[in-house]
């Protein structure tokens, strides 16, 4: 087996306490079934005074919007209407489920493919419509003439940004307008002055490359003088999200496994995965084929920070900084993180159900949960669960490290919760969680299904009393204190997801919670 | 030396001593391969050459592009030999990291493609993977391509064999050295005089050197990297080592400041790693030994890569009227004027109107009337002097008001009597519903 080839998540202070109050989650998971998923709302607060941050840094003006699709929660969506987010509704429900969290329309947008129905509900609230192209253009301004609506207000998704010297690839979109085609969408613009309002540009790439997003960036800026030059007068550009997550604690961690990984798929040490799966790379004549397809799962650059290196980047053209340029062009910048916005503001509990041997004398833990239900190996990223013990046990001093392969529930052969051999500090007993930290964005209901009519998780919100970010911000650090089990901690309470409201954290509602199991004492 | 072709010139590099004064070492006498002094700057001149020859001529005729993956030396040569045919030459490259190297194969003419960054919402069953499509490519239309192919091509590892290998054996009387070090990129060049020198000697002890998997050097590999390079092959070296790209810039500064061979990083690095394995083994010698490493290409490509991580090695004393040797306190007792004041103002007494915005932004909106000096330029012709009559009053105008009222501060300070900062700036001005003109 070797040295355990740890890949621990990165935790917040604020996760890292929750993980400690091993009696709440397991009266939670005793009274809400396994697998559940457990949402911090208080921390997207935070996320998002850290994009403020980087805005304030830049002198920027704009709004930084929460993209819904990256989790379904009632909490996190209620919370940021509480804060001054925007939010990217990506579907008609998502759109409703936003206005009724108490968003109000000028504090909305609405992206990605559109049906009619979510077309008129933008249109007729008045958020604005992010369109991908001249039909789109086209029904909108058609609904709005129909039923008489006031103009709507329009971002036009560009993509296809040509650089100069090199050409810079970019793996191609099937959304958005190439921006050499502008000049038609304006033109479209012009026919209906009474029903479009044109209120700016905007791309989204799927890299995480910030040269090809300066690329863009420029492009939207050179795109914005179009528009002017056509007595025009738009105001946003709208860099869409991409900002990136780090999942890991210890980069050492990342590069250690990495490059076994890499040995392994060689034939130069024992296998680290299920059945030999090499995450895209294989063996091929003494020679290594293919490339690593996993997310970069500790990455020294990500969420705000990766926002601000692309504003301090020169833009690939004119040469000025990119934030800059969109200062000096007197834009409003928009931005549309999901994944960084939800970054530690979750994780998904699983029971122990079986630990059992393979003939091949393999150690398999069996989880009641599936691989739906944790996703984080469908997006490439490789993390270690946290082991909570199960109540009154103690982590045992003996035992030492172990590597395990993670099953679901589901009577499939491929249905493992990762296919890599996970290293736990102690072997796992029955009756023991699994916290999968860090899944809130994308990783916790983008897919979860109910195959074999196993149950989907249910949600809960939790948090601590006194202990919201405007809290945090004036104590100017977080605090870490709090032991084992909760003791010495502020004490953790919940509700579940759908009946969290802001007002909750100062009201004791009759339909809110303590803490299960005598209150974590 | 009269020579019929500029290809000629490939070889035949000197082998020179380093001085002991410099690297320390007692028992082991340090030479350097400089590999630089090829005529195209490194190392690559070789295996470019003996890898291209032979489809050059029929790339000429039948309109073919000569193509490979390279960021950096490879393609440099290559372009000059492609141009000597007048063949296209064009590379796929993941990221030129060195941006002079960029503009250099630009102004040598080559064609550049940059693969696209990893996805942000993987899709672990995608398989349009950038480089399966590139290949996919040149097999769909092998007629218009001469690919060298330059980490799976056995003819870059000949070019050695043949070439750099015996030259070493040559200059040391005969004799392989001790001691053989490279850096790792394509693995050619190690893999072929490594080959050579045992061959001489199977006693002669070869170190490779790679990057710390953290950091960037050019033209070294990460000990993952070179797992993916055909040419790799771990019984080629009897140690391997990692070396940072600190340590690959301390060697290249001793090699230039102190050795006079201005080395790129990868020198640097073959040297620093060079160095510090043969200390130990020096400390514990009684006999003379000997050992080369190969200095592979040129320092003057590496500007920015050093500007990047280590800027103290290009330091440089701020100039008098600077915004840098400006105080807190004078900043701050900058005047500012409101855009309601300000469009008074100028009714007024026609203050001179400075926009120090972008040309770009300017030309887009700007207040009429306005004259746009851009920050750099404007800071540049400040070190000499005010650049306005001291009777005439002037109103600076940037973005949100803070590098006007700084240079406004400064202005102050070198003499002028009214200078003033448009407060909150042209989006303040804007904001207010104030004019703003495209010309």
């Amino acid at each position: 087996m070797g040295v355990p080839l740890y890949l621990e998540p990165r935790l917040t202070p604020r996760l890292t306490s929750l993980l400690r109050s091993g009696r709440f989650l397991h009266a939670l998971v005793g009274g809400l079934g396994s697998p559940l998923n457990v949402v911090l709302p208080d921390q997207i607060a935070d996320n998002l005074t850290h994009f403020r941050d980087v805005y304030r840094t830049h002198r920027l003006s704009g709004q930084v919007f929460f993209a819904h699709k990256a989790n379904r929660s009632s909490a996190l969506v209620r919370r940021l209407a509480a804060t001054d987010a925007g939010l990217d509704a990506a579907s008609l429900g998502e759109l409703q489920h936003a206005l009724g969290a108490g968003f109000t329309p000028d504090r909305i947008m609405a992206t990605g493919p559109k049906d009619p129905e979510f077309l008129w509900l933008a249109a007729r609230t008045g958020v604005l419509v992010h369109v991908d192209g001249q039909a789109e253009l086209d029904e909108l301004a058609a609904l709005v003439r129909q039923y008489g609506l006031p103009p709507a207000g329009v971002l036009l998704r560009l993509s296809g940004f040509a650089s100069e010297g090199t050409r810079l690839l970019t793996r191609p979109s099937r959304f958005g307008t190439p921006a050499g085609e502008l000049g038609g969408l304006l033109t479209t613009l012009e026919r209906y002055p009474d029903e479009l309002r044109l209120a700016g540009v905007g791309y989204h790439l799927d890299t995480t490359s910030l040269a090809e997003k300066a690329v863009a960036l420029e492009g939207c800026v050179r795109a914005m003088d179009e528009c002017r030059g056509r007595g025009l007068n738009p105001r946003i550009i709208d860099i869409g999200g991409g900002f990136g997550v780090s999942y890991l604690a210890d980069g050492e961690q990342w590069e250690r496994y990495t490059t076994e990984l890499t040995r392994a798929v060689m034939g130069r040490r024992p296998a680290l995965t299920w059945r030999r799966h090499g995450y895209g790379l294989w063996h091929e004549a003494g020679t290594l084929r293919g490339s690593l397809a996993l997310y970069p799962a500790h990455r020294p650059v990500a969420a705000e920070k990766y926002l601000d290196a692309l504003l301090t980047q020169p833009a690939p053209a004119l040469g000025t900084r990119l934030a800059t340029l969109l200062l000096e062009g007197l834009c409003d910048l928009y931005v549309e993180p999901g994944r960084a916005l939800a970054d530690q503001c979750g994780l998904t509990l699983a029971r122990v159900l079986e630990v059992r041997r393979t003939g091949a004398g393999e150690r398999v833990v069996r989880l009641a949960a599936n691989a739906t239900d944790v996703a984080l190996e469908e997006h490439g990223v490789l993390m270690d669960p946290v082991v909570v013990p199960a109540d009154g046990r103690r982590a045992p001093a003996a035992g030492g490290p172990v590597g395990v392969h993670l099953a679901g529930n589901l009577c499939l052969e491929a249905d493992m919760i990762t296919r890599r051999t996970v290293f736990l500090p102690y072997p796992p007993c029955p009756g023991d969680l699994l916290a999968f930290a860090n899944t809130a964005g994308y990783c916790m209901d983008f897919r979860a299904g109910e195959a074999q009519r196993q149950p989907v998780a249910r949600k809960a919100a939790v948090w601590q009393d006194g202990r919201d970010g405007a809290r945090e911000r004036r104590d100017g650090r977080e605090r870490q204190d709090g032991q084992d089990d909760g003791h010495g901690e502020v004490p953790w309470r919940w509700c579940l997801d759908e009946e969290y409201w802001p007002v909750a954290q100062q009201a004791h509602h009759p339909r809110h919670h303590g803490t299960p199991a005598g209150g974590g004492a | 030396m009269r020579l019929d072709s500029i290809t000629d010139a490939i070889g035949d590099t000197p082998l020179v001593r380093v001085d002991p004064a410099v690297h320390g070492l007692r028992h082991i006498d340090l030479y350097a391969k400089l590999e630089m002094l090829n005529p195209f700057g490194s190392v690559k001149d070789r295996a470019a050459w003996h890898m291209v020859r032979p489809g050059l001529t029929a790339a000429a005729d039948g309109h073919r592009t000569v193509v490979e993956l390279s960021s950096g030396n490879t393609a440099k040569a290559l372009s000059l030999l492609a141009g000597l045919y007048g063949v296209p030459f064009k590379t796929v490259t993941n990221r030129i990291r060195v941006p002079e190297m960029r503009d250099l194969l630009l102004l040598l003419g080559a064609e550049v493609e940059e693969l696209p960054g990893q996805t942000e919402c993987l899709d672990p069953t995608s398989t349009d993977d950038p480089l399966t499509l590139f290949h996919q490519e040149l097999t769909g239309s092998a007629d218009g391509y001469v690919y060298t192919d330059q980490y799976y091509n056995a003819r870059n590892t000949e070019a050695h064999a043949a070439g750099t290998g015996p030259e070493i054996v040559a200059d040391l009387d005969g004799r392989a050295p001790d001691h053989f070090v490279a850096c790792v990129g394509t693995a050619g060049s190690s893999s072929g005089v490594a080959r050579v020198l045992r061959e001489h000697d199977p006693g002669v002890h070869v170190l490779g050197l790679v990057a710390h998997k953290a950091d960037f050097i050019p033209g070294i590999r990460t000990i993952d990297e070179v797992q993916g390079v055909g040419l790799f092959d771990p019984a080629t070296y009897d140690t391997i080592e990692t070396v940072t790209a600190d340590e690959a810039i301390e060697g290249m500064v001793t090699l230039a400041r102190r050795c006079g061979m201005p080395a790129g990083p990868t020198g640097g690095a073959a040297y620093t790693g060079a160095v510090r394995h043969l200390r130990t083994l020096d400390a514990e010698l009684t006999e003379r030994r000997t050992a080369v490493f190969i200095v592979c290409d040129r320092i003057e490509s590496y500007l920015s890569y050093v500007r990047q991580r280590r800027p103290d090695l290009l330091g440089r004393p701020a100039h008098r009227n600077s915004l840098a040797t400006l105080t807190e306190a004078e900043a701050a007792a900058a005047t500012g004027i409101g855009t309601e004041d300000a469009e008074r103002w100028i009714a007024q007494d026609e203050p001179l109107v400075v926009d120090l915005r972008s040309p770009f932004s300017y030309a887009a909106l700007h207040i009429d009337g306005s004259v746009n000096i851009v920050d750099e330029l404007f800071a540049e012709l400040l070190q000499g002097g005010l650049p306005f009559s001291k009777s005439r009053p002037v109103l600076l105008a940037c973005p949100v008001g803070e590098q006007s009222a700084r240079y406004a501060a400064l202005l102050t300070r070198m003499g002028h009597p009214d200078v003033r900062s448009l407060a909150g700036g042209i989006i303040a001005w804007r904001d207010a519903g104030a004019p703003l003109v495209r010309e």
